[in-house]
């Protein structure tokens, strides 16, 4: 029972993170980003070629990683994206060809094994007589934690009444003299890099090859949909649901049945409630 | 509704009797089966771009029918050990249902819901294959289906047949009031509305007949491979057909088809690239959407034959 | 004799703003009625309820005594209400008469045998006759409005609702079409709800008048009547300074 409440807990805060960037370049800039799972894949694979084959510490190739992946979201938004901005179709077709490049790109520079991240903690820690490995414990805390800020960024910086701002009416807001433009590289640069903090995280414990991008990207697309598009508190709600569901599942039925959580979640919500959790209205 | 100009109808024969005659003059039957992949591609395209070419609704996970089609063949001949012509009305009738399942929920909301919930359900698909193993074989998929038609020039000529059906029957219905119907809701869901028209029953309806031909090609190209496996719901094959519609001229059908075979050709043609393959395509869909959005078939056809229309 | 449109206690709230508040009225077959108010007023709001489009947050609304007000836009055209916009929107890359088969192809249209024909009839009786192959994107807005009409009439509506006709005409233009809305209330025995600005031409028109603001009716009465009511004649100050400024 302690062991669903933990691996549960895992489950969703890397759930969440994935989902919130998702949620996020959404609300804000309204592109349905179907490279996000590439920033996932693209976090687990920097952080692997910089330990591995440049020989940095861990500590260093971390988070010079996330800048990695950072600024290809950015570069991405602002080269890629903004000039096809007026058809969603196309920034959905630009984004898939984008994750498809990335993936592609990984396989001829890595080839199909699975890799090795090295983990951040490698020990195991025993909590209430449960061990559960301190790299999935540094996941859980480092998730929370990103979402905290992140949340206190949006609730209490002027860069988050921008953000905010610009996800209600971008005209308005550059009417207002808010720089609509940045505050989207800025989005994405959050997004981006969440996602490859994600991948970084779960990489030492979850398999590392070229096409990983694609089920946590089914994954956040099920959250998002659960919470509302749009929508943060969505996300996490919806992340704690899926991440529990599966845990439960994957504990007292079969591990094969999990990847049927998220169906059927996405599925009722769409005959239910198809504007999910909180709709489209409530941003954040 | 709209006649279908006489010139692309004559265009239309001609390529068909190029198509059908080729392989007479190989030496080999490699030609042959080339062909009929390339013809199972147009059947793939033009029916994907009946459906989102004209209601603008893009299906990211056209592989979803493909898949299940092809599966559903595979299982007949595995599993129940049936006559192979039996799986192709099988194969439409599942196709169909998947669309049913997934475009019901998705598509009476506005929103991008269709294009995620298709391009998930399809990996979704994909995954479930490989988990439940014991049935579907796995990675390796079904193998040991029989042939329809033993000769590979007859099965091809008969594939050439369905794909010669499917383009006539879709391009109809685009040019008659069904068609037009699409485009209006393309154009604006709201005032179709406002006219009276079910929207929400037109674009199930279309997904649907899309997914029927698409089902029956899967099954055919079952037959062609005599094996199935989880790559034929991959979200690849789905961007390839959408890359095949783009080239062609989204809209147009008959480009879709006519880009679908150029481009399987080229992919033969290109294998020494080997894994770079992919690349390709996609570094050509980004072209594409940035420098000739109205695609490169059906403009070409277009100003060669503007005279005579 | 049942009225053919009743409209009681509609309340529309949009989060904390109240558009349309307790809204009653009733149509009965053959009127021609006219909703009159300032900008804001929550007509237009009222029109997409009654169509539709939008669901009432209290209230009901029913047509030939049966409830509308949950039914899909489309299916409250098939029942026999039809209306314009007031932003025209026509299909673009059509023409003018695939414009029209559009609605023509309803299932209340379904009758009908050749659409083609029928859609060049409509487009002849709103004065568009002889243009039907010339693309939509090329038309003038007066004439923009005159396929709204059509398209509506297409649908064989017992109710017609007319948001704005008159907006955005020049002063040549706006005689014509009140006569085509008189001609199609006469002729083809359809029972007309029109929204409008300009004064002049809708108290020519209509026989009975609905005066809003800000949500509420204020007034219901003959023009005559309405024109000399101390609430419509306060709300309506600013208007009438409009009107002069604009004539």
């Amino acid at each position: 029972m302690l062991q669903i409440l933990i691996y549960g807990a895992v489950s969703s805060a890397i759930y969440a993170m994935l989902a919130v960037g998702f949620t996020l370049i959404f609300g804000v800039a309204r592109i349905l980003n179907l490279a996000h799972g590439s920033f996932y894949a693209l976090g687990a694979y920097s952080a692997f070629t910089m330990t591995s084959l440049l020989g940095l510490p861990l500590l260093v190739a971390a988070p010079l990683s996330v800048l990695v992946v950072a600024l290809f979201g950015v570069a991405m938004e602002r080269f890629l994206v903004r000039p096809l901005r007026q058809s969603q179709l196309a920034v959905l077709m630009i984004t898939l060809a984008v994750s498809l490049a990335v993936e592609q790109a990984l396989f001829l520079i890595f080839g199909s094994e699975y890799r090795n991240v090295p983990s951040f903690i490698a020990e195991k820690i025993a909590i209430g007589g449960v061990d559960i490995s301190g790299q999935r414990l540094l996941a859980l805390t480092v998730g929370v934690a990103v979402l905290l800020m992140l949340w206190l960024i949006i609730q209490r910086t002027r860069l988050g009444a921008a953000i905010l701002a610009v996800s209600q009416d971008p005209e308005a807001a550059q009417y207002m003299g808010i720089p609509t433009n940045r505050i989207f590289s800025i989005v994405m640069a959050i997004s981006a890099g969440t996602a490859a903090l994600a991948g970084i995280l779960v990489s030492p414990f979850l398999t590392v090859q070229p096409s990983m991008g694609l089920l946590p990207m089914v994954k956040a697309f099920a959250i998002v949909i659960v919470g509302g598009l749009g929508s943060i508190p969505g996300s996490i709600i919806a992340a704690l649901i899926l991440g529990y569901s599966e845990t439960a599942v994957a504990y007292l039925a079969s591990t094969a049945w999990t990847e049927l959580v998220s169906l059927v979640a996405v599925v009722a919500t769409l005959m239910i409630r198809p504007s999910g959790i909180f709709g489209r209205r409530a941003a954040f | 509704m709209q006649r279908i100009p006489w010139i692309d109808l004559l265009g239309g024969l001609l390529v068909l009797g190029i198509l059908a005659l080729v392989p007479m003059f190989a030496t080999s039957n490699y030609l042959t089966g080339v062909l009929t992949v390339c013809a199972i591609y147009g059947i793939w395209a033009s029916s994907w771009d009946f459906m989102s070419g004209l209601t603008g609704r893009e299906n990211f996970g056209h592989a979803l029918f493909i898949g299940s089609g092809a599966y559903t063949a595979g299982f007949m001949a595995t599993a129940w050990y049936l006559n192979p012509w039996y799986s192709l009305p099988a194969a439409v009738v599942v196709a169909v249902l998947f669309s049913l399942i997934v475009g019901f929920p998705t598509l009476r909301l506005r929103g991008p819901y269709f294009a995620l919930a298709m391009l998930s359900a399809s990996a979704i698909m994909q995954r479930l294959c490989l988990i439940y193993w014991e049935y579907t074989g796995g990675e390796e998929g079904l193998y040991g289906l029989d042939p329809i038609i033993r000769s590979p020039l007859y099965y091809y000529w008969f594939v050439l047949a369905i794909l010669a059906v499917t383009v006539l029957n879709v391009t109809l219905l685009a040019h008659a009031h069904w068609g037009l119907l699409l485009r209006a809701i393309r154009g604006d869901e709201a005032t179709c509305q406002a006219a009276g028209i079910n929207v929400t029953f037109y674009k199930i309806a279309s997904l649907m007949i899309s997914a029927a031909f698409t089902g029956l090609g899967g099954a055919l190209y079952a037959h062609y491979q005599l094996q199935v496996s989880p790559p034929l719901f991959s979200v690849v094959v789905s961007i390839t057909v959408i890359i095949m519609a783009y080239v062609g001229g989204v809209g147009s059908i008959y480009g879709a088809a006519i880009a679908a075979i150029l481009l399987t050709l080229l992919t033969e043609m290109l294998r020494g690239f080997g894994e770079y393959r992919l690349w390709v395509y996609t570094l050509t869909l980004m072209l594409i959407l940035f420098f000739l959005p109205g695609g490169l078939v059906a403009p070409t056809w277009r100003r060669l034959t503007a005279r005579l229309r | 004799m049942t009225a053919l449109l009743e409209v009681q206690e509609v309340t529309k709230r949009f989060g904390g703003l109240t558009a349309v508040r307790n809204v009653t009225f009733s149509l009965q077959c053959g009127e021609l009625t006219g909703i009159l108010g300032p900008n804001g007023a929550g007509k237009t709001t009222l029109f997409n309820v009654l169509t539709g489009f939008m669901p009432p947050t209290s209230g009901t609304v029913l047509f030939n005594g049966e409830p509308i007000h949950r039914l899909a836009p489309y299916r409250v055209v098939n029942r026999g209400i039809a209306r314009t916009f007031q932003l025209a929107r026509p299909f673009a890359g059509m023409n003018l008469l695939e414009n029209v088969v559009v609605p023509c192809l309803s299932p209340r249209a379904a009758a009908d045998e050749n659409k083609e024909e029928r859609s060049r009839h409509l487009l002849a009786q709103v004065g568009l006759g002889g243009r039907e192959l010339e693309p939509v994107e090329t038309l003038p807005y007066g004439d923009l409005r005159r396929l709204e009409i059509a398209r509506a009439l297409a649908t064989r509506p017992q109710l017609l609702l007319l948001d704005e006709a008159f907006a955005g005409l020049g002063s040549g233009e706006i005689e014509p079409v009140a006569q085509l809305i008189r001609r199609l209330h006469q002729e083809e025995n359809l029972t007309i709800l029109l929204i409008e600005h300009k004064l002049r031409e809708f108290m020519a028109l209509v026989s009975r008048v609905i005066a809003m603001n800000f949500g509420d009716v204020i007034a219901i009465g003959k023009p005559q009547e309405i024109i000399k009511d101390p609430k419509v004649v306060e709300a309506y100050i600013g208007a009438a300074e409009d009107e002069h400024a604009s004539a």
